[in-house]
C-alpha cells in the first residue's frame, strides 16, 4: 500500500522522460533499419508507432511529440522515397498525414488511458484511507468500557462493539443480524412508540432499560440513544450506548431499604417516646394526688389532736408527713429526670459563669446559715441546653453544700481545667466528707446513693440527671475522691462548632 | 372587699374537694363555693342546664379548674369557656397535679388567667388555695355579670 503511494505520487524527472522518448524512438529506428536490411517491408511504421505509444504512455504527451517528429523525419530519411534525404514528394503527403494521425491518436489514446489509471489508482488509495479510518473509529469505540451498539430501523444490530461483549455476553458474531429488543429482552419505561416518537423528534432518548444477558442474569442499564440519518436526512439507525447501572440502582435500593427501616424504627421510638410520656404524666397527675391526701389528712389531723396526742404519737405524725414529703420530692426529681430523655435540647450560647450564679441563687436555702467559702473563677462560654445545663450546676452545687455541712468552714470551688480547643472541663471541687473511690461506678445510678439517708437527704437522681445531661450533650462525668478529703466533680462537654467559633471569632 | 364573689371549683377528687373547702374555711369563702363533680358539669353549670337549670345565670367570679376529669377534661371546659362570647370572661384558674409543660402551654394557649401547681406539701397547699380564693373572690374585680353579693 506505502509502495503504491509512493509510485503515485513519483513524478519521472523531465530529463528522463526526454531520454525515454529518445531511446524508444532509437530501439524503434535500429529494430526497422535491421528488418529493412533483412528485407523486411512496411514494420517501420508499426515499429514507430509502437515507440510513440511507449513513449505516450510511460513519459506523458510532449516526450511523445518529440518521438512523432523525430520518426517523421527518419521515416522521411531513410523510408521514403528519394531515401536518404528529407525531401518530402507529394505522393508521400497522405502518407505522412497518415502516419502523424497515426501517432497523434496513440499518443492521446495513451495519455487519456495513462490519466485514467493514475485517476483510479488514486480514488483506490483514496478508498483505501478512508477504510483504513473507518477501520481505526471502530477499533477506538471497541476500547471504550462503555457497551455500544448500532442497529437499523427494523432494530437489526448492524455493530456490537467490545463493552457490549463484555457486558451482555454475546459476540460480535452472535449479536449482529438479530433484532436487538429480542436478544436482549429489553423492558422499556415507557411504551416503545413514544421513545420512537421522541427518537424520531429530537434525534436523541435516553433512560433506563432493564436487559437480559446471555447468561440470564437481569441487569440495569442507562440507556443513550443517537439517530443516524443518511444525506437525504432519512433515518437509517440508531446508535445505543448503555452504562451499566444495576450495582448502584442496588445501593438506591438499599439506600431506601434502610432508610424505611430507619422511619419505622424511629416511629417505633416515637411512639415508645409517647408512652413513655404517658406514663410520666399520669404519675405526675396520678401519684402526687393520693399524697397530697395523706399529708393533708395527716396535718389535719395533727392540728386536730395534737392536745391529746402524747409525743411519741406526735412524732408518728411528724414521721409521715416527712415521708409524704420525701415522695413526692422523689417524684419531682424522677418526673425532671425522665423530662431529660424526653425533651429536645434546645440550644443556646449560655454564659456559664451567668449560670452558676442563678444556680448559686436558686439553693439559697441550703446555704443559709452556713460558712462557705466560694471560689468561682472565669467560666467560658458554651452552646447548651441553658435549663438543663443550670440543673448540672444546681445538682453539683447542693451537693457540694450537701456534703461539707459537717465542715466548720466549707471551701467549694468552681473552675475550669484547660482542657484543649475540642473540649472543656469543669469542675465543682468541696472539702467535704468524700466518698470511697471503689464505689465511684455506683455514683452515678439511680436511686444509688453512697451515704444513709439520716446522715444526708437525698433521692439518689442528682447525679444520674447531671450524667444524663452532660451526655445529651456529648460529653462525660467522672468523679475523684478520698473518705473526708472532699470531693472533685469533673464534666467534659466537646466545644461544638459554634462553640469554637464563640472562643476564636 | 365587701362583696364577696361565687367560686366555681371543677374537681372530681373527694378528698381534694375536703381539703380544698377546708383551706378556704378560714376566710369565710365556703358558702360561696360550688363544686362540680366533672366537666360536663360544669359546662351544665355555666349554660344553666340538666341539673342547674334553675339557677339565675350570672356567671361565676372565677373558675378554679382541674385537668383530669371523668367526661369532659379539664382542656376541653377551657376551650369551650374561652371560645364563647357569653363565658370568656370568666377568670379561670387551673388548679392541677400536674407540673407537665404540654399542659400549661396548653392552658395558657387556650387563655386560661392562671395556672397553679397543687403543692404536696399541705402547708404550702392550704397557702395557695387561700391566695388563690382571696385574690380572685374577694380583692379581683370580676367582669361585669359575675354574681358578687
Amino acid at each position: 500500500m506505502a509502495s503504491s503511494n509512493a509510485q503515485v505520487k513519483k513524478v519521472p524527472p523531465a530529463v528522463l522522460r526526454y531520454i525515454l522518448a529518445i531511446v524508444s524512438f532509437a530501439i524503434a529506428l535500429g529494430l526497422a533499419l535491421l528488418a529493412q536490411r533483412l528485407n523486411f517491408r512496411n514494420v517501420e511504421v508499426p515499429l514507430f508507432l509502437f515507440a510513440v505509444a511507449v513513449t505516450a504512455w510511460y513519459a506523458g504527451p510532449l516526450p511523445a511529440a518529440v518521438t512523432v517528429v523525430l520518426s517523421i523525419l527518419f521515416f522521411d530519411y531513410f523510408f521514403t522515397e528519394p531515401l536518404y534525404t528529407l525531401y518530402v514528394t507529394t505522393s508521400d503527403i497522405p502518407y505522412l498525414i497518415v502516419f502523424i494521425s497515426f501517432a497523434l491518436l496513440v499518443a492521446w489514446f495513451s495519455t487519456v488511458r495513462r490519466r485514467v489509471e493514475q485517476d483510479l489508482r488514486q480514488a483506490r488509495d483514496h478508498l483505501q484511507i478512508i477504510v483504513e479510518e473507518r477501520t481505526q473509529q471502530a477499533s477506538l469505540l471497541n476500547l471504550t468500557h462503555d457497551t455500544i451498539f448500532v442497529r437499523d430501523m427494523n432494530d437489526v444490530i448492524t455493530y456490537w462493539n467490545r463493552g457490549a461483549e463484555e457486558l451482555y455476553g454475546w459476540t460480535p458474531d452472535e449479536a449482529i443480524g438479530k433484532r436487538s429488543h429480542d436478544l436482549l429482552g429489553t423492558v422499556f419505561p415507557a411504551p416503545i412508540d413514544d421513545i420512537s416518537a421522541e427518537l424520531l423528534r429530537a434525534g436523541r432518548w435516553e433512560g433506563e432499560l432493564k436487559h437480559t444477558k446471555a447468561d440470564g442474569k437481569g441487569v440495569v442499564v442507562s440507556s443513550r440513544w443517537a439517530l443516524r440519518r443518511d444525506e437525504q436526512q432519512r433515518p437509517v439507525g440508531t446508535m445505543e450506548t448503555n452504562n451499566d447501572i444495576t450495582e448502584r440502582k442496588r445501593q438506591e435500593e438499599e439506600v431506601r431499604t434502610l432508610n424505611r427501616e430507619l422511619a419505622s424504627r424511629s416511629t417505633e421510638l416515637e411512639s415508645k417516646n409517647k408512652e413513655l410520656e404517658a406514663f410520666a404524666y399520669s404519675i405526675s397527675h396520678d401519684l402526687r394526688a393520693p399524697l397530697r391526701h395523706m399529708s393533708g389528712y395527716a396535718e389535719l389531723l395533727q392540728k386536730k389532736a395534737s392536745s391529746v396526742l402524747d409525743e411519741k404519737s406526735q412524732r408518728y405524725m411528724l414521721m409521715i408527713l416527712d415521708s409524704a414529703k420525701r415522695m413526692g420530692n422523689l417524684i419531682d426529681d424522677l418526673l425532671s429526670f425522665s423530662r431529660i430523655g424526653r425533651t429536645e435540647t434546645q440550644k443556646s450560647l449560655v454564659n456559664l459563669e451567668q449560670l452558676v450564679k442563678e444556680a448559686l441563687t436558686e439553693i439559697r436555702q441550703d446555704t443559709d446559715g452556713r460558712n462557705i467559702v466560694w471560689n468561682v473563677s472565669t467560666l467560658p462560654t458554651f452552646y447548651g441546653d441553658r435549663s438543663m445545663l443550670r440543673l448540672v450546676f444546681v445538682n453539683l452545687l447542693s451537693n457540694a453544700v450537701k456534703f461539707t455541712r459537717t465542715r466548720p468552714q466549707a471551701e467549694i470551688e468552681v473552675g475550669c481545667t484547660g482542657g484543649n480547643t475540642h473540649e472543656v472541663v469543669l469542675y465543682v471541687k468541696d472539702n467535704g466528707v468524700g466518698f470511697d473511690m471503689k464505689y465511684v461506678n455506683k455514683l452515678f445510678g439511680v436511686f444509688q446513693r453512697l451515704h444513709s439517708s439520716h446522715t444526708f437527704e437525698g433521692t439518689g437522681i442528682g447525679l444520674a440527671t447531671v450524667q444524663r445531661i452532660v451526655q445529651r450533650h456529648g460529653g462525660r462525668v467522672w468523679a475523684e475522691s478520698l473518705v473526708d478529703k472532699g470531693a472533685t466533680f469533673y464534666i467534659s462537654v466537646p466545644m461544638s462548632q459554634k462553640n469554637t467559633e464563640e472562643k476564636y471569632g | 372587699m365587701d362583696k364577696v364573689g361565687r367560686i366555681l371549683m371543677v374537681e372530681d377528687d373527694q378528698k381534694d374537694v375536703e381539703l380544698t373547702l377546708t383551706a378556704l374555711e378560714d376566710y369565710n369563702l365556703v358558702n360561696e363555693v360550688v363544686v362540680v363533680g366533672d366537666g360536663e358539669e360544669a359546662l351544665d353549670y355555666l349554660y344553666c342546664r340538666g341539673q342547674f337549670k334553675l339557677r339565675t345565670g350570672d356567671n361565676p367570679a372565677v373558675m378554679l379548674l382541674d385537668l383530669k376529669l371523668p367526661r369532659v377534661d379539664g382542656l376541653e371546659v377551657l376551650k369551650q369557656v374561652k371560645s364563647d362570647d357569653k363565658l370568656k370572661l370568666i377568670p379561670v384558674v387551673v388548679l392541677t397535679s400536674s407540673r407537665e409543660e404540654q399542659d400549661m402551654v396548653a392552658s395558657y394557649k387556650l387563655g386560661v388567667n392562671g395556672y397553679v401547681v397543687k403543692p404536696v406539701d399541705f402547708h404550702e397547699f392550704v397557702n395557695a388555695i387561700k391566695e388563690l380564693g382571696v385574690y380572685w373572690a374577694v380583692i379581683n374585680e370580676p367582669p361585669p355579670g359575675s354574681v358578687k353579693k
